[in-house]
């Protein structure tokens, strides 16, 4: 269970140009369901799943997984709890162009102190997930953009997160392959992983295995 | 993080980011090559130098006379010998020969083969030498500066010197040393030392100065109390000042290198720093990306500190190499004058491979410390940077 409590997040604070990008953010969202932030670009969507993947600190209030407190985590501690328990999916599929799918993906397991035959075999068990593994020793330079995206998936997915995060997956993406990424969603949601897509994709709207759609709007949820 | 994925992502960065590195990477070979070129030549001529102090005699005692340096006499040699704790003495006979077509000074030697105790740098010189055969003729031995000079002037085979009372001395030019030999005897002419006597116009009774030991380093004051009484017109020079003063040299020329050296690294540093610290779009997303995926800061700081060490490795030991290359095989040309400094003769001498271990982990340390120090605080703050927004 995610919980977030009172959550306010205000950038360049003091400042001429403070602006509050999350205004008394309260949530809940179950262990195992899979959660749409919807709203507009700057409405606070990929703040709130920045802040909830501890890439980001709140100005105030709370975020507890499972009971423990993420909010102020300091860096060695959330860094440690990213790579362990969160698994991240970009717009932009934020991948090293010049490494080949499996470089790509084992980076995540590099700070994890895995010895190479078990970082190998995490890695294909990832890439079979995302069935990405006929690629595995090509450039992701030279990779399509659905394959990409199933490549971020994987790497997403190698260090066996209990939660997905997802920030615009589908923007990049043309619509068979935006239907691709949502079938490999319904996937992960068997494995009963928890997850939290940021979007402004009318497609998400309509998915049967959507547990909830929230909407955010200049920085509130909206009812 | 000691695994092959952390390897080929670190060599994936430094090629990604070779414009970054590139100048600095040839910067630094250019910095270390110099700084080691330096190194190599200063301790190798410190050891030639030092090891032929280490051959002279413990005292070398000259005839003044009203201020002057005179001829001393050989009777001296007796009087000496009668002084308690005092060994293997004898007279040297040496002095410049003016070349006048070329405007230099040879340096003659005279030595008496028979004598037990001589130099050991001569006798190592003279172990090539047929003795019976040097003595049959008036016979020589030249260093490689004044073999050239001879073949310039066509003397193949013998040398007329002109002598105080304006004869010729004809002297045949038995071989030349070795060129190993140069850094001591470039222009050193060997002979027998009542020839070199005839040439120097130095009479058979004398001799240019008379050198001693003193094996007992505690008796070595006493001695030389000794020996002024003895004679109190004398000079006496000790090797352990000879030795102190070649020491000062040394120290004062590697002084004048450091502080460049100083200068060199400083400001290389502040470039270092000024570039590192310069954070673009992609250095943003790439640490954006690995935060992501769960590296800390410390994590990418490490990676950052790797890449550069890689770099400045690298560099090192391209820039050793390549001044190796340049002292021991080129035989360092043009910097091998500023240390040689006012010679009179072209000194074409070898450099005999010679490397400390210690000066070049100084080396390292001095070169690498100002390098990974500078970037790392650039590095941290690359690491520590809100990369969410480059990652949209």
């Amino acid at each position: 269970m995610i919980k977030i409590t009172n959550l306010n997040k205000t950038f360049n604070e003091n400042t001429k140009k403070e602006f509050h990008a999350l205004k008394n953010i309260n949530l809940e969202i179950k262990t195992s369901s899979c959660v749409i932030l919807k709203g507009i670009s700057g409405s606070g969507k990929s703040t709130l799943l920045s802040i909830i993947g501890t890439l980001l600190k709140p100005t105030s209030g709370e975020i507890k997984i499972d009971e423990d407190s993420i909010a102020k985590l300091p860096d060695l501690h959330a860094s440690n709890f990213r790579a362990r328990r969160l698994g991240f999916i970009f717009q932009s599929y934020n991948l090293f162009n010049e490494l080949s799918v499996k470089d790509n993906i084992a980076i995540t397991l590099i700070p994890l102190g895995f010895t190479q035959k078990q970082i190998n075999e995490m890695v294909l068990k990832a890439m079979n997930l995302a069935n990405i593994e006929h690629k595995k020793d090509e450039l992701v330079y030279n990779l399509s953009g659905g394959e990409k995206q199933r490549c971020a998936i994987a790497r997403a997915l190698v260090n066996n997160p209990d939660i997905i995060l997802c920030d615009e997956p589908t923007a990049n993406l043309d619509h068979d392959n935006s239907i691709n990424f949502i079938e490999s969603l319904r996937e992960l949601k068997k494995l009963n992983k928890t997850i939290i897509v940021a979007t402004h994709d009318p497609i998400f709207e309509k998915l049967d295995f959507v547990d909830e759609i929230i909407n955010i709007k200049n920085g509130i949820i909206c009812e | 993080m000691k695994n092959s994925v952390f390897l080929n992502f670190l060599f994936l960065l430094l090629t990604k980011h070779k414009t970054k590195h590139i100048s600095i990477f040839f910067i630094s070979i250019l910095i270390v090559f110099l700084s080691s070129s330096i190194l190599f030549i200063s301790t190798t001529l410190k050891k030639e130098i030092f090891s032929t102090l280490d051959n002279q005699s413990d005292f070398v005692i000259q005839k003044i006379n009203s201020g002057k340096i005179e001829n001393t006499p050989i009777s001296w040699i007796d009087d000496f010998t009668k002084i308690n704790g005092v060994e293997k003495i004898q007279q040297r006979v040496y002095g410049q020969y003016y070349f006048m077509p070329e405007n230099i000074y040879f340096t003659i030697v005279g030595v008496d083969l028979f004598e037990e105790a001589i130099n050991k740098n001569i006798k190592d010189l003279l172990s090539i030498l047929n003795i019976s055969d040097f003595l049959a003729n008036d016979s020589m031995i030249i260093g490689n500066g004044i073999k050239k000079i001879f073949d310039k002037y066509h003397y193949f085979d013998s040398y007329d010197f002109k002598l105080f009372n304006n004869e010729l001395k004809e002297t045949k030019i038995f071989k030349e040393l070795p060129i190993e030999s140069n850094i001591v005897a470039n222009d050193l002419i060997i002979m027998d030392i009542n020839l070199a006597k005839e040439i120097l116009n130095i009479k058979e009774d004398e001799c240019t100065d008379i050198v001693l030991n003193v094996p007992n380093n505690l008796e070595r004051q006493n001695v030389k109390d000794q020996l002024i009484l003895k004679h109190s017109n004398t000079r006496i020079l000790q090797k352990d000042n000879l030795k102190k003063e070649y020491e000062n040299m040394f120290n004062y020329k590697g002084g004048i290198f450091l502080i460049f050296f100083i200068i060199v690294i400083v400001t290389f540093t502040l470039i270092l720093y000024q570039r590192y610290s310069m954070i673009s779009l992609g250095d943003k997303k790439e640490i954006g990306i690995l935060k992501a995926v769960g590296w800390s800061i410390k994590d990418i700081i490490k990676l950052k500190i790797m890449e550069n060490f890689i770099v400045a490795f690298m560099a090192f030991i391209i820039g050793v190499i390549l001044s190796y290359i340049f002292v021991f095989i080129l035989n360092a040309p043009i910097l091998k004058n500023i240390f040689i400094g006012s010679s009179n003769m072209q000194n074409d001498f070898i450099f005999n491979a010679y490397i400390q271990i210690d000066t070049l982990i100084t080396l390292f340390l001095f070169f690498m410390i100002p390098f990974l120090s500078a970037i790392l605080i650039p590095v941290w703050k690359v690491a520590i940077v809100d990369s969410t927004e480059s990652m949209k």
